[in-house]
C-alpha cells in the first residue's frame, strides 16, 4: 500500500506535468459540449417552431418531440466524446496511480470479473440480465493471487405501468481472492438491513430465509449489528470468522462506510462493496489539475489492493501455505 | 362442534410448531457437539506422533509426556460424558500448551521439519477447536433460551429436558491465535 504523502510527492513532482494535454484535451471537450448544448437549444426551438406552426403539431406534442431530439442528440454527442477521453483517462490516470500503489499489479481497464466468479461468489442471487464491467486489477499482493474489478449487474423490471426497465443488482467493486484458511463450506456475510430496521422482528425474518442457508449468530456485538451472516456449517463458518476477523470487517466497514458483502466459497473470499455510481471514470467538469480529484481514485484503488493487508490475508495456516 | 374442531386442531398445529423447534434446538446443540468431538479426536490423532517426536529432544520432561498420554487414553473412551470429555479436554490444552512453551528452550527442534509440521498442524486445530466450542455455546443458548420462554417452558418441562451448560471460552482463545507468533 503507498501513502498519500507518496501520491503527493509525485503527483506534484510528475504526474501533473504530464496530465497538462490531457487536461487541456477536457477543457476542449467541455468547451466543445458547451457549444454543442448552445447550438442544439437553438435546434430545438427552431425545430418547435416548424412543428408548431408548420406542421401543426399541438404545443405540447411540439415540445416533447424537439427537447427529446435535441436531448438524445446532446447524449449521443457527450457519450462518444467522453468514451475517447475515458479511455486516455484510465492509461494515463488510473494505470499510473495503480503503477504507483503496486508495480506489480496488472491493470486491463476493458477486462472485468468473469460471470462465473460473480455467481460462484453466491453474494447476489438474483437472475440478472445485463452484466457490465471494466477496470480489471490482478495479480499477487503479499503472495495473495487477488483480482478486483468495477461491476454493474441489473435485472429487468416492470414498473406499475408495466413499462420495461433494469433495476441494479450490484454497483461497484468486487473483489476476489485466495483465503488464508482452507474450508468446504460456504459462508455468506451481508449488510444487516432487517435487524436494524425492524430489530427482533428482522432477526426472526432473516431466519426465515431459505435461499441463503442457516442463520448464523455470531459473538462479536459490533459485527452482528452491522451483518447477518448465513452458513452450511457453523463450526466452519465461526473458524472462518474468527474474532480478529470479524473485527477486521468492522474496522474496513467503518473505513470503506458502503455497504459491504463478503462470501467465502471453496476456501476462496469475494467482496463486493457498493457504489451509487460507477467507478475509475473521469468527471469531465472537474480539472485534473486538482490533487483532491486525482486524490479519491488513489484512496479507492489503495482501499482496494489494502484489503490483503486490512484483513490479513497473507498470514495463511498450515494448509494453505 | 366444528369450532372445537378447529380450536382443537389449532391447538395441536402450534403443539406440533414447539414441539419440532425444541427437538430441533437439542439436536443442533448434538449435533455441533459431535462435530467439536471429531476435532478433539483429530488433536487426540496428532498426540502420539507429537509425543514421541518431543521424547527424543525433552528428555526432563517424561513426566509430562506421561500424562498427556494417560489423559489421551482416558479422553478416547467412548463411556464419557460430555462434562467429563471437556474437563479431560481442558486439562489435556492447558498441558499441551505449556508444552509448547517449553519447546522455545529447544531451539535444535526448531530446525525438526517433522516436529514443525505437527506444531503447526496442531495449532490449525486448535482454531478449529475455538471455533466448535463457539458454535457449541451458540447453539446450547439458542436452546436454553427457547426452554425458558413461555410456552415452550411448559412442554419442555413435560418432556423433562433441562438446561445445558455452556463451555468457558477463556479470553485468550477468544482473542484468537495470533498466527505471527505461531509461526515465529
Amino acid at each position: 500500500m503507498a501513502t498519500l504523502s507518496s501520491l503527493l510527492e509525485y503527483y506534484y513532482e510528475t504526474m501533473q506535468k504530464a496530465l497538462l494535454p490531457l487536461e487541456e484535451e477536457r477543457k476542449r471537450i467541455v468547451k466543445k459540449l458547451q457549444t454543442t448544448a448552445f447550438y442544439i437549444v437553438l435546434g430545438v426551438i427552431v425545430f418547435f417552431i416548424v412543428l408548431h406552426k408548420q406542421m401543426h403539431f399541438s404545443p405540447l406534442q411540439a415540445s416533447v418531440f424537439s427537447v427529446m431530439s435535441g436531448f438524445l442528440i446532446f447524449i449521443f454527442i457527450y457519450r462518444y466524446e467522453k468514451a475517447g477521453f475515458t479511455a486516455v483517462f484510465k492509461d494515463q490516470v488510473i494505470e499510473k496511480l495503480l503503477y504507483q500503489i503496486d508495480a506489480s499489479l496488472i491493470y486491463r481497464k476493458e477486462s472485468f470479473i468473469g460471470e462465473q466468479e460473480y455467481r460462484r461468489s453466491e453474494l447476489f442471487l438474483e437472475a440478472y440480465d445485463r452484466f457490465e464491467g471494466s477496470d480489471l486489477v490482478s495479480g499477487s499482493i503479499a503472495n495473495v493471487d487477488v483480482r478486483f474489478s468495477f461491476l454493474h449487474t441489473q435485472q429487468k423490471e416492470r414498473d406499475s405501468k408495466g413499462r420495461e426497465r433494469l433495476e441494479t443488482i450490484f454497483q461497484g467493486l468486487f473483489f476476489c481472492a485466495d483465503f488464508n484458511k482452507a474450508f468446504k463450506s460456504k459462508t455468506v456475510v451481508l449488510p444487516d438491513v432487517a435487524e436494524r430496521s425492524l430489530g427482533v422482528l428482522g432477526t426472526w425474518l432473516q431466519g426465515m430465509n431459505g435461499t441463503r442457508g442457516s442463520l448464523m449468530k455470531l459473538d462479536h456485538v459490533e459485527f452482528e449489528k452491522v451483518f447477518v451472516v448465513y452458513g452450511d456449517d457453523p463450526i466452519e463458518s465461526r473458524y472462518i470468522l474468527s474474532h480478529a476477523l470479524m473485527e477486521k470487517i468492522v474496522l474496513l466497514q467503518r473505513k470503506i462506510n458502503q455497504p459491504i458483502y463478503l462470501s467465502f466459497v471453496a476456501s476462496r473470499i469475494y467482496i463486493a462493496i457498493a457504489y451509487t455510481k460507477s467507478l475509475f471514470e473521469p468527471i469531465l467538469t472537474r480539472s485534473l489539475l486538482e490533487f483532491s480529484y486525482i486524490k479519491e481514485y488513489f484512496e479507492l484503488l489503495n482501499t482496494a489492493v489494502g484489503i490483503v493487508e486490512e484483513l490479513k490475508l497473507n498470514e495463511r495456516l498450515w494448509s494453505k501455505r | 362442534m366444528e369450532t372445537f374442531l378447529i380450536i382443537g386442531g389449532a391447538l395441536l398445529f402450534i403443539f406440533i410448531v414447539l414441539y419440532n423447534t425444541l427437538i430441533s434446538k437439542k439436536n443442533q446443540v448434538d449435533n455441533i457437539f459431535a462435530g467439536l468431538d471429531a476435532i478433539l479426536k483429530k488433536r487426540y490423532n496428532l498426540i502420539p506422533n507429537l509425543v514421541a517426536t518431543l521424547k527424543e529432544y525433552m528428555l526432563h520432561e517424561a513426566g509430562t509426556f506421561e500424562k498427556i498420554t494417560s489423559l489421551r487414553s482416558q479422553a478416547l473412551q467412548p463411556s464419557l460424558n460430555a462434562h467429563d470429555k471437556m474437563t479431560l479436554d481442558k486439562e489435556l490444552s492447558s498441558m499441551l500448551s505449556s508444552l509448547m512453551v517449553t519447546v522455545e528452550n529447544y531451539p535444535v527442534l526448531q530446525a525438526n521439519e517433522n516436529f514443525l509440521h505437527l506444531q503447526h498442524t496442531l495449532h490449525e486445530v486448535e482454531e478449529q477447536i475455538s471455533a466448535a466450542r463457539r458454535a457449541y455455546n451458540q447453539s446450547v443458548t439458542d436452546y436454553n433460551n427457547a426452554l425458558e420462554m413461555f410456552p415452550i417452558n411448559l412442554l419442555a418441562g413435560f418432556m423433562r429436558l433441562e438446561k445445558k451448560e455452556v463451555l468457558r471460552i477463556d479470553v485468550a482463545e477468544r482473542e484468537n491465535v495470533n498466527v505471527k507468533n505461531l509461526f515465529r
